[in-house]
C-alpha cells in the first residue's frame, strides 16, 4: 500500500480516509455540482443555515439509532420518542414548569431501557419491536393530544440566534454528536458493541456479557434520542406533532445507511452517520433548489435509499437475508 | 519437564441420567509440551473439555494443579483463574475489530481511564505480545483482513493473554485447549499454523482436541483416545513407537460389532458411466480430483477429517462451487458454480446424515417425504396436490424404513436422531435419483436404524442409483462401497476394493 | 397396550393442539369480540353494520392474502399498501383516457414493482423490510406525483359496478374477496408453489437441496403480492368511488397485524391465506367496534401495534432462530 521512499502529492491518512468514507467523495461531488448549477442560490449564507438546520434535525434522530446499528439491531423508535415526549412536555408544563423539558431525556431512556430488556429476553427482533412501539407512542401522542398541536411557550432560547446565519441548535447538537461518537469509538463500551454486531456469538464466547451491552446499546440509543430532542422539539417549531410523518422516519434511516453503517452491525456508527446526514441535507437541499417538483424529489430520494442500501450490502457473505 | 501442570483423574459425567458422556477419564498436561485429545464425533472429547473451563462440572473426579488437589471451575472466568483457556473450533474470531482490539477484549480494565481508552497504551501492548508469540501482522488491521491461520494465531495468542492477565504473573504457564483448530485452514495454512504453535511451547502448555491423524501423529507429544466416553488408549509419541493406524484402530475399535451384518451388496455394476471428474480442483480444499463413477455403483471417499472429501461431495451436490477441472453428468457438461436445485435436476440428489440441513423439522414427515417428489402426487389433468396420493406414499415409506412414529403427521422435530435420518433416506428411495450423494449417512444413530439405513442403501444400489459415499466410519465404506478412494491434503492417493480396504484397516 | 395406545392417543392430541393452537385461540378470540361487541351494543351486528364491515374487511382481505405468502416465505413486504394506493390512483386518473384497460395497466404497474422487490431482494441480498421500504418510498413518490395531491373522483359506472354491485344482499366486492380468498388458500395448500414457498420459509438450503429454484420463487411471491396488492386498490377504488393520496393511510400495522394474528409466523413456514381470514376478521370487527364506541384513530393504532407486536411474539418459532438481532 504505502511505497517508501516516495513523495506523495496527498498525505496518505487522508486517502485512507477517502477509501473507508467513500460517502464523503459523494459530498463533495453533490457540492460542487450544486455550486456550479445555480451559484446564486447555493452559494449563499442563507442556504448554508437552512443545510445546517436540516443537518440538525436528522442528525438529533438519526445519532441514537446508529448506536443500535452497530450491534446489529434496528431501532424505529425515535420518532416516537420525539412525539410523545413533546406531548408530555406540554401536559407537565403546569405542574413542573420549566423543568418539564426534562422529561423527554427521561421518557427516552425508559424507552430505550424497555426495548433492550424486551429484545433480549423476549427475543423478538428490534425491527417489529420497535416499529410497534412506534406506532404505539404515536398513537399515545394523538390520544393525549386529542388531536391537535399543542404549542408550548418558553423554551424559545434553545434556538434563540447568537450567530448570524448559524443556527443554535447546531450549536446545541455538537456537544451531542461529540458525545455519541467519543462513546462508540473510544469507550470499551464502544468496542463491545461493535463486538456484538461482528459475531454476537463469539462475543459471547470472549466472555461478553452480550445481554447487558445490547441492552445498554438501546438505553444509549433511547437517551440520545431524548436529550437530542429537547433541542428538536423546540428546533422544529415548538408546536408538538401529531401526524407520523413517513419522512422523519425513513430520512435518518438514509443517513445512517448513505455514511457507510451496514445494518448487519460491526462497523461505522455515529461518525459515519453525521457524514450521512450532511451529504443527503445537501443532496435535498440542491434539488429543492433545482425547482424540480415536489414529487420527483420525493422519488429520487427513496430511490437514494434503494441505491444506498444495494451498495452497502453488497459484498456480504454468509448473511441470512430474510 | 516431568511437572503435571494440570491433572484431571476419574472424570465422569452423565446427562439426563442417561446419557454416559464420560467414564473415568484421566489425563495429565505437563509443562510445555503438546498433548492429543482424540476421538470420533460422540466420543466425549468436547464434554471433557467443557469441564475443564468450567462450563459445567463432572459428576465425579479430582483436579490436581501442580500436584495440589484444587476444586473444578464452576465458570470460565475460574479457568482462567486455574490457567487454562480455551480456542473455539468456530465463532471465535470477531471479524470487524481490530487486531489489538480483539488481542485485548475483555481485559481492558488496565487501559480505561476517564477519557476513555488508553488506545495508545493498548497498541503498544498488543505489538509486545504478538511479537513475543512470533505473530506477523500489524495491530492496526481490522481482524478480518487477515489470513485464517493468522487469525486463529492471534486467538491463541489472546487465550494465552487473558490467563496472564487473570494472574497477573507473566511467567505463569498456560494451559491452552485447542479444538480442531484447522478445520477452517487450507493445506497451506495448517503447515503455519503448526510451526507457529511449535514456536509457542515455551510458553504455553496445549491440549489439541482433533480427529486429523495425521497432524495429532506430527506435532503432539502424547496422546489420549477416548471412545464412547472412556480413555482406551494413551501414547507416548516421543517413546513409542506408533503408526497411524494404531491410532486409528485406537478410535474406531478392532471389537466392533457392527461388521456383522453384512447386506449382500450385489457388485454388480454396468458399463453407464453416470458421472465424471476431471481434476477437479478447489484451491485450499481438494486438487485434481479425477474419477468415473458408473451406474449402480457406490464409491466411497475416505480420508481423515480436513482432507477434503466433505468438500468435493458438497462440490458435486451445488452447495460449493468448483474452480477448475470438468464435471461431467450424464454426458453434459456442469457449470462451475450451479445452485443445488439445478444439480437436481440433472440427477444428483444429496443427503446429510446432518438433518437441519436438508429436513424441515418443522414440517410433517408426509410433507418432508412429498417436498421432493411434487410431480408423483400432483393429479392427473390438473397441477394439483394430491392429498391421498401424498398420504399413500408417505405410509408407504413409513413402513418400508420402519420408522418409529405415532403417525405421519408428526412434526419431524420430534423425532429421534434415527428416525429423522430415515425420513430424509427414506424420500430419496421415494425419488429414485440417478445419483445419491451420502455425508455421513449414519451420523450419532443407534445400531438399530443403522441396519436399517444401510439396507436401504443397497437395496437402491440395486435398482440402479450410484451413489458417492462420504463418512468418518470407516465401516461404512467397506460395507457399502464398491471402490473406496482415499484422499489426503486434497488429493487421491489410492484406489481400494472394499477387500484390501478392510485389510488395511484390520492391520 | 391399552397404556400404549392410550399414550400415542394423547401424544397426536396434543401435538394437534400445539401445532393449532394458534387458530383455536384466534377463533376463540375473534368469537369472545364479537360476543364482546354484540353485548355492549345490542345493534352491532344490524344489517347496516354488516354491509359497512364487509366493505371494511373486503379489500383488506385481498391485500392481505398477497402478504401472508410473502411472511410465510419469511419475509417481510412494506410496499403493498403504497402500491395499493397507486393502483387506486392510476385507475381513477385514466380512466377516462383508458376505460376499463386502467385494471390490467395498474396490475401491471404493481407486478412490476413486486418484480424489482423481489430482484432485490433475491439478486442483490437486501433485507426485504428495507428493499420493499426503498420500493415504497419510490411508489409514494410516483403516486404524488401523478395525483398532485389532489382528491379525484370515479365517474365510471361500470368500472365502479365492479364493486358495489348488490347480489344475494351482499357487494360485489365482497364475492371478489372471497373469491381471492379462496384461491389464495387453494394455491398454499394445494398447489405445489404454496408448498414450495413454505419450504423457502422453512429452510432455504433444504429447499434448493429438494429441487426449488429459492431465487426465482421469491421473485415470483413479491410479484404475487404486489399483484394482489393493485387488485385490492383497483377495488377498493371502485368502492370508494374517488380518492387521493390519503388512501391506505394507516393500514400497514392492521395489515401486518392480521396476518400474523391469523397465526402465520414471521419466521416463515407455517400458517397461510386460510389463517389470514381470521385474523382480518378479527382485525376489521376491532376496528369497527372500536369506531362504535368512538375511540380514536390512535388509540386504534396502539391497540393494533400492540396486537402485531402480541401475535409475533407468540407465533415466532424459537427453536429455529439463535440470534435474533
Amino acid at each position: 500500500m504505502k511505497i517508501p521512499g516516495r513523495k506523495k502529492l496527498i498525505p496518505p491518512v487522508i486517502i485512507q480516509t477517502l477509501k473507508t468514507h467513500p460517502v464523503i467523495i459523494v459530498l463533495i461531488t453533490l457540492f460542487m455540482m450544486f455550486s456550479s448549477l445555480y451559484p446564486e442560490r447555493f452559494l449563499t449564507p442563507l442556504n448554508f443555515s437552512t443545510i445546517l438546520k436540516q443537518f440538525v434535525t436528522l442528525t438529533l434522530f438519526a445519532l441514537g439509532p446508529s448506536i443500535v446499528v452497530v450491534t446489529g439491531s434496528l431501532d424505529l423508535s425515535y420518532v416516537g420518542i420525539w412525539m410523545l415526549g413533546g406531548i408530555l412536555v406540554w401536559l407537565l408544563m403546569p405542574i413542573l414548569g420549566m423543568f418539564s423539558i426534562l422529561v423527554i431525556p427521561l421518557l427516552g431512556l425508559a424507552t430505550g431501557f424497555l426495548i433492550g430488556v424486551i429484545q433480549v429476553k423476549a427475543k423478538i427482533p428490534s425491527f417489529i419491536l420497535t416499529l410497534s412501539l412506534l406506532v404505539t407512542y404515536s398513537g399515545l401522542t394523538a390520544t393525549l393530544s386529542g388531536g391537535y398541536p399543542r404549542p408550548v411557550r418558553g423554551y424559545e432560547f434553545i434556538t434563540a440566534r447568537l450567530i448570524r446565519y448559524l443556527p443554535t441548535a447546531f450549536l446545541w447538537s455538537i456537544p451531542i454528536i461529540i458525545a455519541a461518537v467519543f462513546i462508540i469509538k473510544r469507550t470499551r463500551i464502544g468496542t463491545y458493541l461493535y463486538a456484538i454486531g461482528s459475531n454476537e456469538e463469539g462475543a459471547r464466547l470472549a466472555g461478553i456479557n452480550v445481554d447487558k451491552y445490547k441492552i445498554l446499546a438501546f438505553t444509549l440509543s433511547g437517551l440520545f434520542t431524548g436529550i437530542g430532542s429537547i433541542i428538536l422539539f423546540q428546533h422544529l417549531g415548538g408546536a408538538t406533532p401529531v401526524e407520523l410523518n413517513l419522512n422523519n422516519l425513513v430520512w435518518p434511516l438514509v443517513a445512517i445507511v448513505l455514511g457507510g453503517t451496514p445494518l448487519i452491525g460491526g462497523s461505522g456508527g455515529p461518525q459515519r452517520t453525521i457524514l450521512g446526514a450532511l451529504t443527503f441535507t445537501v443532496f435535498y437541499r440542491g434539488l429543492l433548489l433545482s425547482l424540480l417538483h415536489p414529487q420527483a424529489i420525493q422519488l429520487l430520494v427513496g430511490l437514494l435509499l434503494i441505491v444506498s442500501i444495494v451498495v452497502g450490502t453488497r459484498g456480504l457473505k454468509g448473511v441470512t437475508i430474510t | 519437564m516431568e511437572v503435571k501442570l494440570v491433572e484431571v483423574k476419574g472424570v465422569s459425567k452423565t446427562f439426563n441420567g442417561v446419557v454416559r458422556a464420560l467414564d473415568e477419564v484421566s489425563i495429565a498436561i505437563r509443562q510445555n509440551e503438546i498433548v492429543g485429545v482424540v476421538g470420533e464425533n460422540g466420543a466425549g472429547k468436547s464434554t471433557l473439555m467443557k469441564i475443564l473451563v468450567g462450563v459445567f462440572p463432572p459428576d465425579k473426579g479430582e483436579w490436581y494443579y501442580r500436584g495440589r488437589k484444587i476444586p473444578f471451575p464452576q465458570n470460565p472466568k475460574e479457568a482462567t483463574k486455574r490457567g487454562i483457556s480455551i480456542v473455539y473450533q468456530e465463532k471465535g474470531v470477531i471479524p470487524c475489530l481490530k487486531v489489538y482490539q480483539f488481542l485485548l477484549l475483555g481485559n481492558e480494565d488496565s487501559y480505561v481511564k476517564i477519557s476513555g481508552l488508553h488506545l495508545d497504551k493498548m497498541k503498544k501492548h498488543a505489538r509486545e505480545i504478538l511479537e513475543e508469540f512470533h505473530v506477523k501482522c500489524d495491530v492496526e488491521n481490522f481482524m478480518y483482513e487477515l489470513p485464517l491461520s493468522t487469525q486463529k494465531m492471534v486467538e491463541i495468542a489472546r487465550a494465552i493473554l487473558s490467563v496472564r492477565l487473570e494472574h497477573e504473573d507473566n511467567n505463569i504457564t498456560s494451559v491452552i485447549i485447542l479444538d480442531e483448530p484447522t478445520a477452517p485452514l487450507t493445506i497451506e495454512e495448517r503447515r503455519e499454523l503448526f510451526s507457529d504453535i511449535l514456536n509457542m511451547k515455551k510458553n504455553a502448555s496445549f491440549i489439541f482436541v482433533s480427529h486429523i491423524i495425521p497432524e495429532v501423529m506430527e506435532f503432539t507429544d502424547r496422546v489420549y483416545v477416548l471412545r464412547d466416553g472412556k480413555l482406551v488408549a494413551h501414547y507416548d509419541l516421543s517413546k513409542e513407537k506408533i503408526t497411524e493406524e494404531d491410532l486409528f484402530r485406537a478410535i474406531v475399535g478392532r471389537e466392533s460389532s457392527e461388521y456383522i451384518y453384512k447386506p449382500e451388496i450385489k457388485r454388480v455394476v454396468s458399463e453407464d458411466v453416470v458421472l465424471t471428474a476431471k481434476n477437479l480442483t478447489k484451491n485450499g480444499c481438494y486438487y485434481d480430483i479425477s474419477f468415473d463413477l458408473y451406474k449402480g455403483e457406490c464409491i466411497g471417499i475416505f480420508g481423515p477429517a480436513g482432507s477434503g472429501k466433505s468438500e468435493i461431495i458438497n462440490t458435486i451436490a451445488g452447495l460449493i462451487s468448483f474452480e477448475e477441472g470438468v464435471l461431467i453428468v450424464k454426458g453434459q457438461e456442469v457449470k462451475t458454480k450451479e445452485l443445488p436445485h439445478v444439480r437436481l435436476a440433472r440427477g444428483i440428489g444429496y443427503f446429510s446424515g446432518e438433518t437441519g440441513k436438508e429436513l424441515f423439522l418443522n414440517w410433517t414427515i408426509t410433507k418432508n417425504i412429498s417436498i421432493v417428489n411434487i410431480e408423483k402426487i400432483l393429479r392427473k389433468f390438473v397441477p394439483v396436490i394430491s392429498f391421498n396420493a401424498e398420504k399413500q406414499m408417505a405410509e408407504k415409506i413409513v413402513q418400508r424404513m420402519r420408522i418409529r412414529t405415532p403417525g405421519i403427521n408428526t412434526d419431524c422435530y420430534s423425532l429421534s436422531g434415527g428416525s429423522k435420518q430415515k425420513v430424509s433416506i427414506g424420500k430419496w428411495l421415494e425419488r429414485s435419483p440417478d445419483i445419491l450423494l451420502l455425508e455421513d449417512p449414519t451420523i450419532g444413530i443407534d445400531v438399530g436404524a443403522r441396519k436399517d439405513i444401510y439396507e436401504t442403501t443397497s437395496e437402491m444400489k440395486k435398482s440402479g442409483i450410484s451413489m458417492i459415499l462420504v463418512s468418518d466410519d470407516p465401516k461404512e465404506y467397506s460395507i457399502l462401497c464398491d471402490k473406496i478412494m482415499f484422499i489426503k491434503d486434497g488429493r487421491i492417493q489410492k484406489v481400494l476394493s472394499p477387500e484390501q480396504f478392510k485389510k488395511v484397516m484390520a492391520t | 397396550m391399552r397404556g400404549e395406545k392410550m399414550m400415542v392417543r394423547l401424544l397426536i392430541s396434543q401435538e394437534w393442539l400445539r401445532r393449532n393452537m394458534t387458530t383455536v385461540g384466534s377463533i376463540v378470540a375473534a368469537i369472545a369480540i364479537i360476543a364482546g361487541f354484540q353485548v355492549i351494543n345490542p345493534f352491532f351486528l344490524r344489517y347496516q353494520g354488516i354491509i359497512t364491515l364487509v366493505y371494511a374487511m373486503s379489500y383488506f382481505l385481498i391485500a392481505a392474502c398477497g402478504l401472508t405468502f410473502v411472511i410465510m416465505m419469511g419475509s417481510f413486504d412494506f410496499s403493498v399498501v403504497s402500491l395499493l394506493k397507486l393502483a387506486a390512483l392510476i385507475c381513477v386518473l385514466y380512466i377516462d383516457k383508458l376505460g376499463l384497460l386502467v385494471i390490467p395497466l395498474a396490475l401491471l404497474i404493481c407486478v412490476g414493482f413486486g418484480f424489482i422487490n423481489g430482484l432485490l431482494f433475491a439478486k442483490f441480498k437486501v433485507p426485504s423490510f428495507m428493499a420493499t421500504l426503498g420500493v415504497s418510498v419510490v411508489v409514494e413518490g410516483i403516486a404524488l406525483y401523478l395525483s398532485k395531491g389532489f382528491l379525484h373522483i370515479m365517474y365510471d359506472e361500470t368500472f365502479r359496478a365492479l364493486a358495489i354491485t348488490f347480489i344475494a344482499g351482499l357487494p360485489s366486492i365482497f364475492y371478489w374477496a372471497m373469491g381471492v380468498w379462496i384461491i389464495c388458500t387453494f394455491i398454499a395448500i394445494c398447489m405445489p408453489f404454496g408448498r414450495r414457498t413454505y419450504a423457502v420459509g422453512g429452510n432455504p438450503i433444504g429447499a434448493g437441496l429438494s429441487g426449488i429454484n429459492v431465487e426465482r420463487h421469491r421473485i415470483c411471491v413479491f410479484m404475487l403480492s404486489s399483484f394482489f396488492a393493485g387488485l385490492a386498490g383497483v377495488l377498493y377504488m371502485a368502492q370508494l368511488g374517488g380518492g387521493s393520496m390519503l388512501i391506505g393511510k394507516d393500514m400497514t400495522i392492521p395489515l401486518f397485524a392480521s396476518v400474523v394474528a391469523g397465526g402465520t409466523a414471521l419466521t416463515g413456514g407455517v400458517g397461510g391465506p386460510h389463517r389470514t381470514l381470521l385474523g382480518v376478521i378479527i382485525i376489521t370487527w376491532i376496528q369497527a367496534g372500536m369506531l362504535m364506541l368512538a375511540i380514536g384513530r390512535d388509540i386504534q393504532m396502539v391497540t393494533f401495534g400492540l396486537i402485531a407486536l402480541g401475535m409475533s411474539i407468540v407465533t415466532i418459532d424459537r427453536r429455529r432462530i439463535k440470534i435474533i438481532k
